[in-house]
């Protein structure tokens, strides 16, 4: 028991440690420090080792007490007429229902699992009764301190808050039972990562039990809540004896491992199958043009799905938001200051948006899945002017696809603008315009441009460059902050105006000079 | 022609991958190259068709006594697994192929005329490549760098994945092709080198080196190539 238990600790750390040091080796410039041999490095080990620990026993406690803080006082506190008391044990109650068959480590297949029992091939029994007596063990230890907490403070009986625990404990166990029963009588296992309609459905009752109850003023009372508890909490302690003699859980896990085992061993096939989805089977798609603009035809009409059917619907639901504004004028024309004011200072607030609709990186994913992936193995398709000329047809076309959502938006803000009661300096209504389609040719050319600089992904189609992940990140970041952004609009319009000439500018004049040697397969 | 390696060296952080690679290839011969795993096979392949930049050294060729340097054009790179443009038809792949290579292609026959000649079937013709088997797949990228018509031709491990009925075709095809032109053709199947190739070279400990085959009958020519693989890993 000893043993098993060592062990798998063991390997957890060590895949752990492993993740860790190959994150670090990940990071440009540190990558260059980092020595080759950096899985043997003694200090990197030890280093790894420490934040391995440290994350095990946060991980005891992080997840609860946020769990605690946000789903039950948090959510809590908007009820206002309900007592406190009664209200924390309502809703703790009915989420711990849900819990204990949507949250049960035993039905949970993880890697873990995965790499001791399938891969290592230890003793399915004696590793899921070690590992599941941790897991529970880890569950009171990380519920104690705040159940009492915010039990306390809650106003809940103390021998109460010491019970919780154990409760939420011995529903998980209890539920167990019920499930392993069930696998020995008709063969049926619960996935936990694949839950049933009946459970979805369960996971809304109780949900709204949960949050919807209290708000029509109904809880239950704390002396029934107590009665549950000790219910539940006896049916744990019977359960015990149930899972330590069942005696089929090298079946069982072998059953819940089947999917995820064939996910771990073909994580490529599945990706690459899925990019292949994107793909029109569509026979009646045809080009008549020649060469790269009909490579980029077909390209486009075979990948209608991903890039002019999305941006389309973009477009449209903008176009409903608009018209929804302009109805709402008209029916509440008190709200037409506000949004006055608002059009006029909120523009750095669209950099956002326009980031978050841009099909940018939707586009060079599929660029780079579906075509240069195999025609970079190509020499002829690496040749400066090719690489060139093809470029400059896809920023064409990725410009395009996105400047519709975007003249729609831009359109739209004057027009709101106007109706809203307009503006004395008429320029805020071209500034809204020119600066919206800016920043959407912004994204465009940066993606682009980034991809082509970049090119992060070798011929196994596995993302190469930690470079280019930063420079999303960082992307994303910028874009976030912007909304903290207050600012007339003309002038952020203007400003962003000039930025967005001049980086496209750059980001081409940088392409036509680095792509030719940049834009091939990482080895 | 020539094809002519001198001092190519390439290291991966404190790793010599290929120490100081020195040979040079005659046209009309298919080379052999073995080599353990690890070795460098790939590594070696990948700086010569400038995947991989190389730390040091050239390679160029040489025609009608001049020197001139590799162009793009100039190599062909079959990879042991084949990769193709997914979303287009077969028939459009060699399309747009010919179509962007319109100035280069000596003689450029019909399109069927290429199918036929590596007997892909008219009802494959007009399918998606997504939807074609490996060994379709590998006839396509075959093909394509067939038209090409490079001076170099480099194939990695190319016929260990076909069907047997596929793989002998290919034979075939390489033998037929071998005219006017460098291939090297790297594998770990000793006989199929044997079968196939004019010369073996062994790429052992960073450098390339050729076997002599003298008069040796194939079992002590094997031999010969097994000890020459071992003894360098003793040194």
């Amino acid at each position: 028991m000893n043993k098993t238990l060592r062990i798998s600790f063991a390997l957890r750390n060590t895949y752990r440690v492993n993740s860790i040091l190959f994150s670090l080796k990940q990071i440009p410039l540190l990558k260059k420090l980092l020595p080759n041999r950096l899985y043997q490095v003694h200090g990197l080990k030890v280093f790894a080792n420490v934040l391995s620990v440290l994350w095990e026993i946060i991980s005891v406690f992080l997840g609860k007490g946020l769990y605690f803080l946000i789903m039950i006082v948090g959510i809590g506190a908007l009820y206002q007429k309900v007592p406190a008391d009664r209200l924390f044990l309502h809703i703790l109650l009915f989420l711990t229902s849900v819990g204990s068959f949507a949250n049960t480590y035993m039905f949970n297949p993880t890697k873990d699992k995965y790499y001791a029992m399938i891969l290592m091939r230890m003793n399915a029994r004696e590793y899921t009764l070690v590992n599941y007596t941790y897991a529970i063990l880890k569950v009171i230890v990380g519920f104690l301190p705040f159940s009492l907490l915010f039990g306390l403070a809650a106003g809940v009986p103390l021998p109460l808050c010491i019970l919780i625990p154990f409760f939420v404990a011995g529903f998980k166990m209890t539920i167990a039972l019920i499930q392993l029963t069930d696998y020995e009588k008709r063969g049926i296992i619960p996935n936990e990562n694949k839950l049933s309609k009946y459970a979805w459905i369960g996971i809304l009752v109780l949900l709204a039990a949960a949050y919807g109850l209290p708000a029509l003023g109904i809880t239950v009372p704390v002396s029934a809540a107590a009665v549950v508890m000790g219910i539940v909490i006896v049916l744990g302690i019977v359960s015990i004896w149930k899972i330590k003699t069942f005696s089929f859980y090298q079946e069982m896990n072998k059953e819940i491992l089947r999917d995820s085992m064939n996910q771990m061993d073909k994580v490529k096939e599945v990706q690459k199958e899925q990019s292949n989805r994107l793909i029109s089977g569509d026979t009646s798609i045809k080009s008549s043009r020649k060469g790269f603009e009909y490579l980029n035809e077909l390209f486009m009409k075979r990948h209608q799905k991903i890039l002019w059917k999305a941006s389309k619907r973009v477009a449209f639901v903008s176009l409903i938001l608009v018209l929804g504004a302009l109805l709402l004028f008209y029916l509440a024309p008190e709200i037409r200051d506000k949004t006055n004011e608002l059009i006029l200072t909120y523009l750095p607030y669209f950099v956002f948006i326009m980031y978050a609709i841009n099909r940018g990186t939707g586009f060079t994913n599929a660029l780079f899945m579906n075509c240069d992936h195999s025609l970079l193995t190509y020499s002829f398709y690496k040749q400066p002017g090719f690489v060139l000329k093809l470029f400059q047809i896809r920023l064409r076309e990725i410009i395009k696809v996105n400047l519709l959502p975007a003249a729609v938006i831009g359109g739209g803000l004057s027009m709101l603008l106007f109706a809203s009661g307009g503006t004395d300096n008429p320029w805020n209504y071209a500034a809204l315009i020119v600066s919206i389609l800016c920043m959407s040719m912004f994204f465009s050319v940066h993606y682009l441009t980034i991809y082509y600089l970049l090119q992060p992904y070798n011929a196994g189609t596995e993302m190469k460059s930690g470079t280019y992940q930063i420079v999303l990140s960082v992307t994303y970041v910028v874009c976030f902050l912007f909304m903290r952004l207050r600012m007339s609009t003309l002038l952020f319009g203007a400003l962003t105006i000039v930025f967005c000439v001049a980086y496209s500018v750059a980001a081409c004049v940088l392409v036509y000079f680095l792509a030719p040697k940049t834009f091939r397969l990482r080895t | 022609m020539q094809f002519v390696i001198e001092h190519l060296s390439k290291h991966f952080e404190k790793k010599e991958v290929l120490r100081d690679v020195n040979f040079s290839f005659e046209s009309g011969n298919i080379y052999g190259l073995l080599g353990r795993n690890g070795a460098g096979k790939t590594t070696l392949f990948n700086c010569l068709n400038r995947d991989l930049k190389a730390d040091g050294g050239r390679f160029f060729l040489v025609e009608n006594g001049g020197e001139r340097e590799v162009l793009a054009e100039d190599i062909g790179y079959v990879l042991s697994t084949p990769t193709v443009p997914e979303f287009l038809t077969g028939r459009e792949f060699l399309k747009f192929f010919m179509d962007i290579n319109e100035k280069t292609i000596q003689n450029p026959k019909t399109i069927d005329e290429y199918f036929d000649f590596m007997s892909i079937e008219r009802e494959d013709r007009d399918k998606l490549l997504k939807d074609y088997s490996h060994g379709m797949k590998n006839k396509m990228q075959m093909l394509v760098n067939i038209i090409a018509n490079p001076n170099v031709l480099l194939l990695d491990e190319p016929l260990t994945s076909l069907d047997v009925v596929v793989a002998e075709e290919m034979k075939g095809l390489l033998r037929s092709l071998k005219k006017d032109r460098v291939t090297i053709f790297s594998t770990h199947i000793m006989d199929l080198a044997l079968d196939l190739c004019d010369e073996i070279v062994l790429l052992n400990h960073g450098v390339l080196e050729v076997v002599d085959k003298a008069n040796l009958d194939s079992e002590e020519f094997k031999d010969k190539i097994i000890q020459a693989l071992k003894e360098e890993e003793h040194e």
